[in-house]
Order: structure tokens, then sequence, then C-alpha cells
């Protein structure tokens, strides 16, 4: 009986697989260079669309409603930089705080282990989380905060609050803006606008149920007693000692809140009163009645209003407006520049954590038995000998998590909205502002056939800031791997 | 000379400075300062726990919010084929279908372009290709995967549709084919970037025992390398499956803002990150309206898909991973 | 075993001598041949690594049937001449040769050599284990799935013969499909060498196979080489002067690249004619 080895046998031809092999290697090669390929075409088609629309003018104007020819992105630059600037400081020691204690601090005890193991965990998961639903975290969480200062409020005013003046502000007859001092009063009627906390009579809380007008009776049959229609008012009364609001539900059961001051829309001017100028000169309002004339000295009327008087172009009435100081700061954060930021933060923490571990994990570990033979604690180690080996991987990798944050547009839609451009030009960290991501992605969607060109250009800006910070990376990259080599 | 007190650390009785005396830092400040320090990245490692506490809690408390009221039948929800929600004209809708249709559809087709693409490409890089081409072929990858989705959500909507959908057949203006492509080209980079790890990381001893019994080079790779990368492909096609699913701002410009139900990938297909986008662009959201609760009722439909299919990838990649030493 | 240099086995055997394969040839082996002849021809050859030359002008014959050990200090160029003799070297792109290196009487070295049909008939043996992922039936059914068209129930056939050549059998039989990672150290070696023959060559190389081994798992592996070698060529490099005092019927000493001395291994060790290999033997130095 011959060996199994020896026995005759067919081949398996070679030929055949070697032709099957390198056949292999050139279609790789197609489908790898297909990748290049896609990467020009897009590169090129939006070069093209937009590249005839990019100038100076462009990088700096505001946007304009419906006039893509004035339009530009001005506000949205520097609305990018402020809110990746917030990002940045926000999200880099945090995270390279989390790695440090990933990888150095790794406990012995089981349950901490548990917990150490856990985290990672954790945030290899947190990585893989779409980025929309970052933003409605932001959104719950800076912009209302849960509802914790008050029943979640919209457009109303804000709990706390500093570094914001209120005033009025109403225009004279000689055409100059006067502005005087605002204070927030308990006003005499309130419309209800949304659900809140309210008692009855008796003392019993519930909250109310606000349905609009034209909702169908059916739908709140049962709870008639705690039901009102949206804009229903309420008048201010005294009740048990306590300044409320009162009103009667759909029931007929009356119910009662507390009134808080508030800032009326607008107040009558009817006394003469101290104002200040646009100069910042302080003078006395004259107030004319409706019986006098209209003064002929132009310099009397710059100083003039009319009280009260049936003809409109006669009225004076002033606008609360409100001006902000740089540190201008309130809770909730509602849409704000701040709450965009620490939200992008969140989204690229993950990445910065994962990234920081890989450098520090690229410490070579005889640096830190170096370091320990010569008797230094824990810390001591991690901040003399491993976090400046790990400085260059840990700077790249916030780069890289930064230029991610730049072009992320989607959570900054749900916390901002979908801003183009404000008025004001960002003042403080509880304003609103554009960004480029959101911007290209509104003009993207615009039926106006200009705004598509504008929106390529601005992409061409995004992709050029892009390049800029990759290219800082990996200089950054090079030198300090120069200097460790 | 006298012994030092014990507990002073000195172990020499003799000083050895030339100055006299040596006395050394207190150890135990430098412990109180290290219990510092360490407690301040406690804190920060918490950070991330509490942000999946709260995008948990939030989407469960808000979910309560949609699923108690008394419209709403949690049923009707994960059974109904018809959404209507935010629309203000017609019956109220709340079928989670057509949407989660939309998202199956584009993330279907992206799928398609994305794991074969990718893998190749890895496969490529990791075990055929030259310096030469790897020095262009890389950075070109990783140019593709910094491009940011609303570029090529841009992309998606002004050219492939346009030049290159249209003219092959029926395609409605906005519809799935050109979202499901433009993410597809999103998740390439991330495939072979993942995939080509797992393949770099089985030991060159392998491929040596392959080829020493007489392979050729395409019969090593996918009869030794590929197998024994397989815990790590399969993760980095969950992972890259996951980006599909939770992609918003691609859809959001090239599916279109219509929810449908049906499998023709020419129609606009609104999917779940469209819609919560779409809510968002319309500013309509006031708190405490159904519309708003319906955001985070879709929003943790979403979550739980992707973070189901994330933590089933590690556990993939952990659990079958091969040690070599 | 053919005898590799006559031209009438050329014509019958699956001989190495054949460079174009038909499209299906069924290839029948004449029994071993009891006079030694030349398995490996090495003549003036010179092995580069870049500008590097590792090894120097080496003459050599290595018989069919026989031992053949490697030993010298370590960097001398032992395992890159073991490489060099089923073209291993391919995979290391500065590496390059001049001279002539026939296997059989084919100068593999030449630029039409079919290389994947050398190693099936060329097996090798690494210095590390190094099992596939697999089970231990796919593993030692690897080469001769590639190479051949074979049933299934020759392949288990083969596979346990090739088991059983390499002592393993015993300990594996009842596990065939469990992952072949699960084997310890030494049983692995065992199953890579069993992979190797499996291929059905007709010369092994081991590349220091026992260096990884503690002493049992190394003893067993020895008797192993020895039993194969009624069977097989044998080029074995080794580290270890006793093991190949032990296993080897011909030693070659090697040095900075070249071979000071070879001959049969009890010459070479108890009357070695240079110097330098007498101080090598008695461990003054390497």
């Amino acid at each position: 009986m011959k060996d199994p080895i020896n026995q005759p046998r067919e081949y398996r031809n070679d030929a055949r697989r070697k032709m099957f092999s390198s056949s292999f290697s050139v279609i790789c090669l197609l489908v790898s260079s297909l990748a290049i390929v896609v990467l020009a075409t897009l590169l090129l088609s939006i070069f093209s669309t937009g590249g005839g629309w990019l100038n100076f003018e462009m990088l700096t104007a505001s946007h304009r409603e419906n006039n893509p020819e004035e339009s530009g992105i001005g506000q949205a630059i520097i609305g990018s930089l402020v809110i990746c600037s917030i990002c940045g400081l926000a999200a880099l020691p945090i995270g390279v705080g989390t790695a440090i204690f990933l990888e150095e601090f790794k406990p012995k005890n089981r349950l901490l282990r548990m917990f150490h193991g856990l985290v990672q965990l954790n945030i290899n998961n947190l990585a893989g989380v779409p980025s929309i639903v970052y933003g409605i975290l932001g959104l719950t969480a800076f912009v209302y905060m849960f509802g914790s200062f008050s029943p979640i409020r919209v457009n109303d005013q804000p709990d706390y609050e500093i570094g914001a003046t209120y005033f009025y502000q109403t225009k004279t007859l000689g055409g100059k803006y006067v502005r005087f001092p605002a204070t927030a009063e308990i006003q005499p009627v309130f419309e209800i606008d949304q659900k809140r906390i309210v008692r009855t009579a008796t003392g019993e809380r519930f909250a109310l149920n606000v349905v609009p007008a034209t909702t169908d009776e059916s739908k709140y049959e049962d709870k008639k007693d705690e039901t009102v229609i949206l804009g229903t008012k309420a008048k201010l009364t005294n009740h048990q000692g306590v300044q409320s609001y009162e009103t009667k539900t759909l029931g007929g059961t009356p119910v009662f809140f507390t009134a808080e001051p508030k800032y009326s829309q607008f107040a009558k001017i009817l006394e003469p009163i101290m104002v200040t100028g646009p100069e910042g000169d302080a003078f006395e309002l004259n107030v004319l009645s409706k019986s006098d004339a209209i003064p002929t000295d132009p310099d009397v009327q710059s100083r003039s209003v009319f009280a009260d008087s049936p003809d409109p172009n006669k009225r004076s009435s002033a606008s609360i407006f409100r001006e902000n100081s740089f540190f201008h700061m309130h809770l909730p954060f509602s849409k704000s520049v701040l709450s965009a930021g620490l939200t992008l933060a969140l989204v690229i923490l993950p990445i910065i954590i994962i990234a920081s571990q890989e450098a520090i994990r690229g410490v070579p570990q005889t640096l830190r038995e170096a370091a320990f033979g010569m008797g230094a604690t824990r810390w001591q180690v991690v901040r003399g000998a491993v976090l400046p080996s790990a400085i260059p991987g840990i700077m790249t990798g916030a780069i890289l998590a930064m230029s991610r944050a730049v072009g992320e547009a989607a959570p900054l839609l749900a916390v901002m909205g979908g801003v183009l451009g404000t008025t004001n030009h960002l003042s403080s960290l509880m304003d609103k502002t554009p960004v480029l991501p959101v911007t290209i992605f509104k003009w993207a969607g615009d039926e106006n056939e200009g705004f598509e060109h504008l929106a390529a250009a601005a992409i061409i800006v995004l992709l050029a800031f892009l390049l800029l910070m990759n290219s800082v990376a990996i200089f950054i990259r090079y030198r300090y791997e120069k200097k460790l080599a | 000379m006298s012994n030092p007190p014990v507990g002073q650390g000195e172990l020499l009785t003799t000083p050895i400075s030339p100055r006299g005396e040596l006395r050394p830092r207190s150890s135990k400040s430098s412990k109180r300062w290290q219990a510092v320090v360490v407690t301040g990245l406690v804190f920060c490692a918490l950070v991330s726990v509490f942000t999946t506490i709260g995008i948990i809690v939030m989407l469960v408390v808000e979910s309560w919010g949609f699923f108690a009221d008394d419209q709403i039948e949690i049923w009707k929800f994960l059974t109904g084929t018809k959404w209507t929600v935010g629309q203000t004209q017609g019956e109220l809708s709340y079928g989670i279908w057509p949407l989660l249709s939309g998202t199956l559809r584009i993330t279907g087709i992206a799928m398609m372009i994305a794991l074969p693409m990718g893998l190749v490409s890895a496969i490529y890089l990791s075990e055929y290709a030259s310096k030469r081409i790897r020095s262009l072929l890389k950075p070109t990858l990783e140019i593709l995967a910094g491009i940011p989705t609303v570029v090529l959500g841009f992309f998606a909507v002004k050219f492939i549709t346009p030049y290159m959908l249209e003219p092959i057949g029926d395609f409605k203006t906005f519809n799935a084919t050109s979202a499901g492509i433009a993410v597809g080209i999103l998740c390439i980079p991330l495939v072979t970037s993942l995939a080509e790890d797992a393949l770099q990381a089985v030991p060159n001893r392998l491929r040596e025992g392959g080829y020493g019994l007489g392979a050729t080079r395409l019969e090593v790779t996918l009869k030794v390398v590929v197998p024994a990368a397989l815990s790590g492909i399969i993760s980095a096609f969950l992972l890259a499956l996951a980006r599909a699913i939770g992609e918003t701002m691609v859809v959001a410009l090239a599916a279109g803002s219509t929810p449908t139900l049906t499998l023709d990938p020419r129609m606009p297909s609104q999917t779940m990150t469209g819609f919560i986008v779409e809510t968002f662009k319309s500013e309509s959201v006031v708190p405490g309206t159904l519309s708003y609760f319906s955001i985070y009722a879709v929003a943790a439909v979403l979550f739980l898909i992707t973070f189901g299919i994330t933590l089933i990838g590690q556990i993939i990649r952990m659990k079958y991973r091969e040690v070599y030493d | 075993m053919p005898n590799l240099a006559t031209p009438s086995a050329m014509n019958q055997s699956r001989s190495i001598s054949q460079n174009t394969k038909p499209q299906s040839s069924t290839a029948t082996l004449e029994p071993p041949l009891e006079n030694a002849t030349t398995a490996i021809d090495i003549s003036e050859f010179n092995a580069f690594y870049g500008n590097f030359q590792a090894l120097h002008n080496l003459n050599l014959k290595i018989p069919t049937q026989q031992v053949t050990a490697f030993i010298g200090p370590s960097g001398c160029g032992k395992s890159t001449l073991l490489k060099w003799c089923n073209r291993m070297n391919d995979i290391v792109p500065i590496a390059r040769a001049t001279g002539s290196l026939k296997v059989g009487d084919r100068n593999i070295l030449a630029r039409n050599t079919d290389v994947v049909d050398l190693r099936r008939q060329v097996g090798m043996v690494f210095q590390k284990a190094n099992p596939f992922p697999k089970s231990i039936f796919d593993n030692v059914a690897y080469g001769a799935r590639l190479h051949y068209k074979i049933s299934r129930s020759e392949l288990f056939e083969l596979v346990e013969w090739s088991l059983k050549k390499a002592a393993l059998w015993d300990e594996v039989k009842d596990r065939l499909k469990s992952s072949a990672l699960g084997l310890s150290g030494g049983q692995q070696q065992r199953l890579c060498i069993a992979r190797a023959i499996a291929t059905g060559p007709e010369i092994l190389l081991m590349d220091e196979p026992c260096s990884a081994l503690d002493p049992a798992s190394t003893a067993r592996i020895e008797d192993l080489i020895f039993e194969l070698r009624k069977q097989f060529t044998i080029v074995i490099v080794t580290h270890n002067m006793q093991q190949a005092a032990r296993c080897s019927d011909r030693t070659a000493f090697f040095f900075e690249g070249k071979i000071i001395e070879e001959g049969a291994t009890e010459d070479v060790f108890t009357r070695p004619q240079k110097q330098q290999t007498e101080d090598y033997v008695t461990g003054k130095f390497g």
C-alpha cells in the first residue's frame, strides 16, 4: 500500500491559480482608483459651480434674503470660529483627562476595574452615536436645561440673567432715537401661552392643559376642568396674599398661578421722563398732548413726542430692546453660541478621548519604568514622562477632531436653528450666529439658483479651512517626530 | 552621629550632600496632590458616562411625553405605515415604517457600495500595494473621510441626481439612490481603514506559512489572511452600518422630505434622521407639542438601532479576536 | 523517492526538472533509491539584502534522504540560505542572489521558475509554529487542497497519515475539528510539520524548529526528524549543536556568510579540520 502522499494525483492547474492572483491585483487597483476618481469628480464639480462666485465681498458680507449677489458668509465664518473655539476649550481638557484616567490609572480593585471597563466600552459606543442625537441632547440639556429652571419656555425671559440691559426706545419728532431704562413689572393681564403649574382655590396643584382654539372639543371633554384655550387672558389679583393671575378653565373652575415681573413689549409715554439720546446726552423728553401743534423748531422737534393721539403718526409708544454686554449670561442657556459650543464638544469628545488614548499608548513602557524607578508617584510619571511624549499625538488628534467639528451641521441645526443671519453681530456668548455648514445646508435647499453657486463657494472656503487645519496637524506631527527621533 | 528618627525617610545616617543634610520632599504632599488630580480625572471620565445617561434618560422621558398623549398608541407607532406628523393638514398618522423604510433603503444602497469597495481597497492596501500606490491611495481616503457631510449632500443633490441618475431613468429630484450613493462614498474610508487595521494585525508568520506551502498571493489573502481577520472585518462592517443609519445631512439634502414606504429607489424617501432635521429646520418646534415629542420618539428608535449595532460590533471584536502573541 | 538527477526518472516522475506542467498530469513516484544523490546543488552562490552581502560564494551539495544541519552563530547566514532553497526570500523586496541553486537539476534562481510548484515540492517548517486559525484538520489539509484535486475520503486518509507521521495523531484524533490554536507549543509545531508533509514534498526545510519549545517537545521533534528522513530529504538550521549532533547525518558550519567546513556530522564534531570549527563546536564562541 503506497503512502497517501505517493498516490497518483491530479493537479489543480498552477497557471490558472496564478492568473487569478494577478488579475485580482488588477481588479483591486481599479476599484481602489475609483475612490480617487470619485474624489476628483467631487472637487471638480464643486469648484466649477462655486469658483466664479468666490470673492472678497462674499467673504465678509452677511446673508441677504433672496439676494444671492449680495449675500456672504462673513458672519458665518466668525460664528464657526467662535463656536469651534468654545468647543475645543471644553472638549480638550475633559477628553485628555479621561484618556489619562483610562490609560494610566488602571485600578486593581475588581469593582473599579469594572467601572473602568464600562467607561471604555461606553466611549467606544458614544463614537457611533449619530450627531443629530447629540444635537437633541444639547437642546434638552443646554438650551432648555431639562426644564429645571422653569417649565420649558419659549420666547420668554430667562430666569437668571446678568449683563443685559433692557430699555425702551422710541423716535422723537425730529427723528432722533432716544431710550430710557425699562423695569420688569407685574403686568395686569397675562396671556396664557403654554402649560404651567396652577392651583385651585382649595390649594390643589396640577398642570394646566393648554389647547389651540381649533381643537375638537371631544378631545378634552373629560378634562374640561383642567384645560384652557391658548391665548386666554388671566387677570392680576391678590390670592391668599400673593400676587397671582387668575383665570377660569373651560369647566368653569377658577385657577391661580404666581405672577412674576416681566418686561412688557411696549410702554406708553404720558409724562416727561429722562431719556438718553444716541450720543449719550441725557435730557428730559418733551411730551405734547394731542391738542398741541407740531413744533416748528427742529431743535424742539428732536426733543419731543406726542403722548397720545388718534393720528398714528403722532402716537408715541416705545418698544422694548435689550442690549447685551460681552459677559451677558443667562440660565437656561437657550439657543446660543454657548449651547452650540458645548453640544459640539460632546460630539467630538469620544474622538479626542480615543485619539489621546492611542497617543498615550504609543509612549514606550521603558519611559514609565525609568520614572517609577526614580521614585515618582503615578501622577508625576504621567506629567513628567508620559504626557510630554504623547503631546504631539494628542495635538494631532485634537486638530483632527476640530476639523470634524467645523463641518458638523446637524447638532447646530438642532441647538440654534437654521440661523442664516443676525441683525446684530455677535456680542456675547448668549447670541445666536450663523455657521458655515448650516449656511451651506440652507443655501443648498434654497429655490433661488444663485444660492446654489454661493453654497458651492462657501464649500470651497470650508474645504480650504479644513485643508489648513489638517496641514497644521501633519506639520506638527512631522516636527515632533523629528524632535523625538 | 546619631541615627535620624524613624520615619524621616533617611536611609543613610551620614549626609552625602556637600551642603549638609538632605531634606527630601515629603512624599505625603505629593500623594495628596495626586489624590486631587485623580479625583479630577475621574470627574472627566464621568462626563462621558453622564452623556450616555443623559441621552437615555432624555429619550425615555420625552418619548413618554409622546406616547402618553391620548392621541398616540404605541402599537400604531410601531406598525403603522403612514407618517404625517408635522403636516398641518390632514389626518395624523404616526406609523414609523415609512421613515424606517427610508433609512433602510438608503443604508442598503450605501452598504452595497461601501462594503465591497472598502474591503477590496483594504485588501489591496494591506496585501498588494506598492509603496508608491499606498502613498497615493491612503491620503485620498483620508481626504475623503474628512469631507463634511453637507458637502457630500450638496454633491448628491446637485450632481449625482441631475447628471448621473436622471439621464438613465425616471428618477425624482429627491430620491433614495443619490443619497445612498453619497452615504456609501462617505462610509468607504471608514470600512477601508478599519478593515486594513484588522488585516495588518494578522501576523506575518501566518502569511509565510501559506506561501511556504505553495499558495499564490490571492490564495494566501483569501484563505489565510481574511479568515484570520474576520472578526475585525465584520466589526468594521457593523460600524459603517451604524454610521450610515445615523447619517443626517446627506439625506436631508438629497433624499427629500416625503416619507414613503416603497422599494423603489427613485422615489423621495425621508429617513428618521431626515425627519428630525426637517422639523428643526422649519423652526416650528414648540416644546410641549406633539411635533416636539415626536422628535424624541423617532430619535429613540434611531438611537436604539445604532447603539445596538455598535454594541454588537464591539462584542464581536472583543470576543472573537484571535490573540497572537 | 525518485532519483532527481537521472534522465529516465525525469519523464515519469513529478520531478522538479519539468518546467511546464501539463493541464492535468498524473504522476507516480518511484520507490526510493538507496544511493545518496544530490537533492540541492549550490554553487558559486551569493546572496544580498540590498547592498549588504549575506552569503559569499557558497558551494555545497545536499544529499537526498539524509538530514543536513546548518550550524553557526547568529547572523551568519544559515537561515538566509535555507530560505533561498524554496524562494521564500521573494517576500523580501531587497533580497537578491547570484550563482546557481539547483533543486533536482533545475536552477531555481531562474526568472521563469514556477515558484508555487517549487514550494509544493520543497516544504518549510518555521521557527515559531504558525498554524492557521482554522481547525486541525483544515490546517493539515490546506496544502493538499491547494495543489491537488483530491476527494474527501482521500483527504481524510492523507490527514491521518500525516498526523501519524508527525507523531500527533493520538493526541488529536478526537478533536480534528477543534481550533489548532488550542494546542500547546510543541503540538502546534508538530502540526506544522504534519501540514508541511501532507503537501507531499520531497525536501523539508526546517528553520530552528525547536528553538521556541521546551526540552520535552524538542526531544519528540528530534525523534520525528530522525524518522522522517527515511522518506524526505531534510535540511535543518539549528543553534543547538547538540541537536545537530544528535539528528543530522551531515553538517555544514557557517560563519559570517561563508561555509567554513562541511562533512559527515561525526567528522565535523569530533575531527574538525579548521580551527574555527573546533572553537565553535567546543563552545569557545557563539
